[in-house]
């Protein structure tokens, strides 16, 4: 690796004169001091990039304030924190933890806003609090009765009781029912219902309504790939659907990855729909979804440009913050550890290994063999820094935030935390067995998660969190325990 | 019998320093005027039982004995069963010293002890009132009272109009008025100012409007466990609940227009009730202007707001067919449309649902070679040369117009049907933005996208793009990049010359020096290159 080796000699800590009784041990006193600031912190994090252009536009004057910002958190300076001797301070679990369980709570009436996002907010919580460890099971049955209460006879939950059943929040409670677990939650759903208006949502272009009336964009892929692979759906259409085509050629799933082709733009990157912006959270989706029509190393390079996608998904982390960015010339953004740092691990599995599924009927342009990559394809400790220097709220708050002097909330407390674990991480994809299509399409490859080592461990040992999994953001048994008791289960 | 008298007669020499919670008056003067209604009920009640508050502090034989003998005769007197036990002489003796000592023949019961006068909305005890202050709150207790027996009357009648009941009186069908309705109104205004004065109690402004009369609002109905559920403020829990009732009815009509208007100015993000508006409008036929109109305002007050894209996307699409008969209107409503989205973007000039809806726009209404909508383009460019979004919504403009374009092909894709001016105009579009600031990366974006999609050799910008690189790879400090940018395009000619030295000396010099945080992906770069 051709790292660099400067760093930010910072002068030891000066021995601090104690204005209390010499006489006795402080124990408190010294435990204080060996924490005390930072020794090494490599300068790329704490100086300005090499190339910066003298002209001056809104652009360019929020990307300063933002490095002016983060700088002081990146380079030990915060006086609230304590580091360790690289710098970085320690995850705050207990506070994170007390703020989600808050969050669960009964909301006061500024929470208006999320009135119809509430699955979203549970999900969030739960799976930050899954992600640090806790076991959420303890809500199982309040979750139970909150998740009943938003199910619509017609298929599908929405945002609170009564309202329309949206592909999101739909997707949001089978998370966290997941995460809760038990065949009490699992059972809530009323599949067949669910099934059918999937099918209603489904468009002839392969893309999906994120409601009945609503707007077509990859979310719609995205959850609902998730949706039908954990819950073990029928892949059939009823004739009701838009997509349905008579002849039994289309099915819920099919088609997805041309619309998904259709949202890649010409900088690589994926957006919400064909012809607009390529942004993060619409990357994760189009990688999310590909991974689940059949195996990531078939689908992904079949239907993208996948090393323009990789050069994209690259620019979106600057020096020194570190942390990614949703777009070209957009800020650094905590939530985007999740969206962006999410899609590495779907990426680095479709790069050909040995023995890998013959790539030349891919991409047109990424036609030819894609090597893995020798090492991460990001900065991991750039990323672990970003996350624990600048997301953590270490207030009496707590939980997790965009970046400084936004306020934490359980969105960013969830795709934080979700980037944190996969920076964490290797993901491997089991060599896979079946070159056949159709088998491999109804059985999902296999991942393996290993603790990542091969580079220098900016965090301390305790702060590892909960290896999440690559494509259905939940914990692996979670993943694992609904898909196998839908797989068992016998028709509706 | 001695007659009745309501009120009970003050007692004849009654001292009232005795009574400490009283106002101090001196006997036989004027009456004790008290200070609060349940002190002048402690008077009413210890003057109907004289001496008896002085018993109960120092017992019988501690009064004085004309004070005992006042006391025992009273107790007599009011009570049958014990005084009709009594000889006659004694019943006539005791009425006797009833009349000369002007005793009461009744006594208030139960005391004032445990009683309660209830609270006022402020939480404070209306016993502490003064007299004046009591009676006037009475007094709204009695014009309430008046009004919801009034406002049961008017439902009453709105109720028998409905069914199509005759008045027993005149025999004609029942006819509520506009009039009347009015005057409904306005007599739950003053009912519910009333309940706020009185009680503290809010009602919504539906339950007020006899328009909603015949509407059963649906309440929230959430399990007691319910996670993470909001405490509604009273009104938004009101409009929704009726919201619910109307959507279960599938009612579309005016009055449900102003609900979700109402509901939407509480609570944008409820897209529930976005997409049920959207029914309204077009089940009413309303006109889509003026939807739009609304629209606006509604946008510039919710900068981020992302249902109301959404809503303007099926107004378009509901809209379009008559525009599409009609070129001249298209080109008035195109123009209309970019003016708006101009001051939009003014305010928000990278929001990503309005560039999004923009693009569905200029594919819906075919306006991709507008020069204005180019032209708008431009302007926001000039303004900041680093806004991404802009530089996006141009390749779109561009390079999916079907005037020159082959339909269907992706982003990405090599389109042999693009004209060679339009590669060479965008080119030299990207690079002048370049010369700008050349670490922008979104004209690069573009002028490699440009240059694939004119299936032009990357090479042919090998000379702009060194001119960004200085002495690399010297070791002698004179090695300047002015972009890193420009450093992996570089690597790309390089790459597709054959040159595999100088290009990955590029990645390599990126990795070490000039992009150290994308290390890894220089790596792997250097890795293809290897393989290729």
């Amino acid at each position: 690796m051709a790292s660099s080796s400067s760093f930010q000699q910072r002068p030891p800590p000066q021995t601090q004169t104690q204005t209390r009784d010499d006489s006795e041990t402080d124990e408190e006193f010294i435990t204080e001091r060996t924490y005390y600031p930072a020794f090494m912190i490599p300068d790329l994090f704490t100086q300005l990039p090499p190339v910066r252009d003298a002209l001056v536009t809104s652009t360019s004057r929020v990307q300063d304030e933002t490095v002016d910002t983060c700088l002081p958190y990146l380079a030990g300076e915060d006086e609230l924190f304590k580091y360790n001797l690289h710098g970085v301070p320690n995850l705050d679990r207990e506070k994170h933890i007390r703020f989600l369980h808050a969050s669960l709570g009964r909301l006061p009436g500024r929470f208006l806003a999320a009135d119809a996002s509430r699955p979203w907010f549970l999900y969030w919580a739960l799976s930050a609090l899954a992600i640090m460890g806790e076991d959420v099971s303890s809500y199982r049955e309040a979750f139970v009765e909150t998740a009943r209460g938003m199910q619509n006879d017609t298929g599908g939950f929405g945002g609170g009781g009564k309202q329309t059943s949206h592909i999101a929040t739909t997707y949001a409670i089978v998370l966290a029912l997941a995460l809760v677990g038990g065949e009490d939650a699992f059972e809530v759903i009323d599949r067949k219902s669910l099934w059918r208006w999937l099918c209603a949502l489904k468009q002839p272009d392969g893309g999906f309504q994120v409601c009945l009336g609503g707007e077509e964009d990859i979310r719609g892929a995205y959850c609902t790939a998730v949706i039908i692979r954990l819950l073990n759906l029928p892949l059939d259409l009823t004739p009701a659907s838009p997509a349905w085509a008579g002849d039994g050629s289309a099915n819920l799933l099919s088609s997805v990855g041309d619309y998904v082709r259709r949202c890649q733009t010409f900088e690589g990157g994926i957006s919400s729909q064909p012809n607009a912006e390529a942004h993060g959270a619409y990357a994760f989706c189009a990688l999310g979804a590909l991974s689940l029509l059949d195996d990531p190393r078939r689908t992904i390079p079949r239907y993208l440009d996948v090393p323009r996608l990789i050069s994209w998904l690259s620019s979106r982390q600057y020096a020194p913050e570190a942390g990614f960015s949703g777009r070209t010339n957009k800020l650094v953004d905590g939530c985007y550890s999740h969206w962006v740092g999410g899609c590495f691990p779907l990426i680095e599995a479709c790069l050909s290994p040995p023995g890998a599924p013959d790539q030349a009927a891919g991409h047109p342009a990424s036609a030819g063999r894609v090597p893995p990559a020798p090492e991460s394809l990001f900065s991991r400790e750039g990323l672990i820094r970003y996350i624990l220097c600048c997301c953590q709220d270490q207030s009496k708050r707590g939980g997790l935030r965009d970046k400084p002097g936004k306020m934490s909330d359980a969105y960013h407390s969830c795709y934080v935390l979700s980037g944190l674990s996969s920076a964490q991480h290797q993901w491997e994809l089991a060599p896979s067995a079946a070159e056949d299509d159709s088998a491999a399409a109804t059985v999902d490859p296999v991942w393996t998660v290993l603790p990542y080592l091969d580079d220098v461990q900016v965090f301390d040992q305790k702060d590892l969190v909960r290896p999440i999994h690559p494509v259905y953001a939940i914990p692996l048994q979670s993943q694992q325990a609904i898909q196998s008791y839908f797989l068992a289960k016998e028709g509706f | 019998m001695p007659p009745k008298s309501k009120a009970a007669p003050k007692p004849k020499g009654a001292d009232s320093s005795k009574q400490p919670t009283l106002t101090p008056s001196t006997s036989n003067t004027t009456p004790a005027v008290p200070a609060t209604v349940a002190a002048r009920s402690q008077l009413r009640y210890d003057d109907s039982r004289p001496h008896d508050a002085a018993r109960l502090k120092a017992g019988l034989t501690g009064l004085p004995r004309d004070e005992q003998a006042a006391w025992i005769s009273a107790r007599f007197a009011r009570t049958p069963a014990a005084r009709t036990r009594l000889p006659p002489k004694a019943q006539r003796e005791l009425w006797r010293q009833v009349n000369e000592a002007s005793l009461p023949v009744r006594a208030l019961r139960g005391g004032t002890k445990g009683s309660s006068w209830g609270r006022d909305r402020n939480g404070l005890d209306v016993g502490g009132y003064s007299v004046e202050r009591f009676d006037e709150r009475e007094a709204r207790r009695a014009r309430l009272t008046c009004l919801e027996v009034a406002s049961r009357g008017f439902r009453e009648r709105r109720e028998r109009e409905r069914k199509g009941l005759r008045d027993p009186a005149t025999g004609e069908a029942v006819f509520v008025s506009e009039g009347e309705v009015d005057a409904e109104r306005v007599r739950r205004g003053e009912m519910a100012d009333l309940r706020r004065e009185l009680y503290g109690t809010v009602q919504g402004s539906f339950a007020l409007d006899p328009e909603w009369d015949d509407v059963i609002p649906i309440p929230q109905d959430e399990p007691e466990a319910a996670l993470a559920a909001i405490a509604y403020p009273a009104d938004y829990d009101e409009a929704i609940s009726y919201l619910r009732a109307v959507m279960l009815k599938k009612e579309y009509s005016q009055r449900c227009l102003r609900l979700t208007e109402t509901i939407i100015e509480m609570n944008p993000a409820h897209y529930t009730v976005w997409l049920y508006r959207a029914s309204n409008v077009f089940a009413l036929k309303l006109p889509i202007a003026d939807e739009l109109e609304w629209l606006n305002q509604v946008a510039f007050a919710n900068l981020k707001n992302y249902q109301i894209w959404h809503h303007r996307h099926l107004l378009v699409d509901n809209l379009y067919p008559a525009l599409a008969e009609k070129p001249d209107e298209l080109a008035r409503f195109a123009a209309a449309e970019r003016d708006f989205l101009t001051q939009i973007l003014v305010q928000d000039t990278k929001n990503y649902h309005v560039w999004s809806y923009r693009s569905y726009l200029v594919g819906k209404l075919g306006v991709w070679g507008s020069p204005e909508e180019l032209k708008s383009i431009e302007g926001l460019i000039d303004d900041d040369v680093r806004n991404n979004s802009a530089w996006s919504h141009r390749f779109f403009l561009v390079f999916s117009d079907p005037a020159h374009t082959t339909p269907g092909l992706v982003a990405t894709e090599p389109d042999p049907a693009v004209p060679q001016d339009i590669t060479s105009r965008e080119v030299e579009y990207a690079k002048e933005k370049i010369s700008l600031a050349p670490q922008n990366q979104s004209p690069w974006n573009y002028l490699k996208g440009v240059l694939v999609k004119g299936r032009q050799k990357l090479s042919s910008v090998e000379e702009f793009t060194g001119g960004f690189v200085k002495g690399l790879g010297n070791k002698d400090g004179s090695e300047d990049v002015q972009s890193t940018h420009a450093l992996d395009l570089l690597a790309e000619i390089y790459a597709e010359k054959g040159d595999k030295e100088k290009a990955d000396l590029c990645l390599r010099r990126l990795g070490e020096k000039w992009d150290r945080i994308r290390v890894g992906y220089w790596e792997w770069r250097r890795k293809c290159l290897e393989e290729a």
